[in-house]
């Protein structure tokens, strides 16, 4: 096990480094970057890799924090509505049960689904991958559980909640008075944290992270 | 243009969608993360043309039938999508009115356009630079969840709005339809291989068409 160079994360040796692009399959070999900096590929001018300054810490506080917040959006009412005298003020937990009551099934499970249950599990999940790896370990199914993170990573769609829910503010606006409460602060925090915690550390830094801790795992 | 940089196909390799090593393209599966190892997706554009079939089947139902209903003072109001961009128009929202008008109709609409002509070109039905096709996958990779926000919109305004029987909002029949639309064009912008535009590209480099 050895360290290959200061300014880049560790690697394996014995092993290939060769990556393609994406986009046009071009076939490089990953060369060691300095912090801050990307490579983009030759042949179309697409990102290829980079390499985030401090990315464990990062992509560690950053889901921590959305974690934090997730509990506030879950569970403090998200706005106050208040149509002559008539004040509803729910947090998302009731609002989506509500929406399963009326609305059906589908729409409560789409919002539940790619605005609630996706992002939480994607924190918590980065939070199961990054937190061993700062300290050199895995934990057990590291391997099956950060290809489902990426696999999963284009289904998550709480930005776009958030400009619906801007869009319904609007259209209350017209109907209610309405007042903002916590829950609508933290899905802004929230969306924050998450853009922060993927955009955090570079995919091929996080195998090759992985691939080390695993193997120090076998040798011992 | 000259001298392009081979690909991992043409040097017998190919690279994890997952991880990004690139290995052996004779391995079944990654020798990192274990993902199933293809060179090119399978079918790539068949598929692709499947799901916007699908999706332009999907979009009909959820334009005709009402996306909501407002029952107020006892009577029910349905309104469409279009009727809804109309509706934000004529009370002077135009933010609003052009925002929904480009998440539901229009990159709707383009994100199709664009996985066809990608489709086309990477046939080599038509000819384009290699670059600009490939910054126009990107695009439509990336803006296609924006599409879900009136499915979102309506589900918050049926979970906000239960003011007693005064009145309430229930979701219509094409909140369906219209989710099923943009879960359609999702998966055909993913099912689409943009490597094979470079293929192409690479192939009419090394043999010049005889004419």
């Amino acid at each position: 096990m050895q360290r290959h160079h200061k300014q880049s994360w560790p690697r394996l040796l014995d092993s290939s480094k060769e990556t393609a692009c994406h986009f046009c399959d071009t076939l490089f070999e990953v060369e060691l970057i300095k912090e801050g900096e990307e490579a983009v590929c030759q042949t179309c001018g697409q990102k290829l890799y980079r390499n985030r300054p401090q990315s464990l810490q990062h992509a560690i506080s950053f889901a921590l924090t959305g974690i934090l917040l997730f509990s506030l959006l879950l569970f403090f009412p998200f706005m106050r509505l208040d149509a002559q005298g008539i004040i509803i003020e729910m947090p998302v937990v009731q609002a989506v049960k509500h929406m399963f009551d009326t609305g059906g099934w589908f729409i409560a499970l789409s919002v539940a689904l790619f605005a609630i249950l996706l992002p939480l599990f994607q924190l918590v999940v980065i939070l199961y991958i990054c937190v061993p790896l700062f300290y050199g370990k895995t934990l057990p199914y590291v391997v099956q559980i950060t290809r489902t993170l990426q696999t999963l990573q284009p289904w998550i769609m709480i930005e776009v909640f958030f400009l619906a829910t801007v869009v319904s503010l609007i259209k209350l606006v017209k109907l209610a008075d309405v007042e903002l409460l916590c829950g609508f602060w933290s899905l802004i925090a929230i969306m924050i944290c998450i853009a922060g915690a993927f955009a955090a550390i570079d995919r091929l830094e996080l195998w090759d992270r992985i691939e080390v801790a695993l193997q120090k795992r076998n040798e011992s | 243009m000259s001298g392009l940089l081979p690909s991992a196909k043409e040097q017998n390799k190919a690279a994890c969608h997952i991880c990004g090593r690139a290995q052996d393209a004779q391995n079944e599966r990654c020798e990192r993360c274990h993902t199933p190892l293809h060179v090119r997706k399978h079918d790539s554009i068949q598929r692709c043309l499947a799901f916007c079939v699908a999706s332009v089947l999907a979009y009909i139902p959820a334009n005709i039938w009402p996306i909501m209903i407002v029952h107020e003072f006892g009577s029910a109001e349905p309104t469409t999508i279009f009727g809804g961009v109309i509706q934000f128009w004529e009370s002077k929202v135009y933010s609003v009115s052009i925002i929904i008008f480009t998440a539901s109709v229009l990159i709707p609409g383009l994100k199709l356009a664009s996985l066809c002509w990608l489709c086309a070109v990477s046939k080599g039905w038509m000819k384009t630079e290699g670059q600009f096709a490939t910054k126009i996958y990107w695009v439509t990779e990336l803006v296609g969840r924006w599409s879900m926000l009136d499915v979102f919109v309506v589900a918050i305004l049926v979970g906000l709005i239960q003011v007693g029987n005064i009145m309430s909002i229930t979701a219509g029949p094409a909140v369906i339809a219209f989710a099923l639309m943009v879960i359609f064009t999702m998966i055909a912008a993913h099912s689409f291989d943009p490597r094979g535009i470079w293929d192409h590209i690479r192939q009419n480099e090394k043999q010049p068409r005889p004419h």
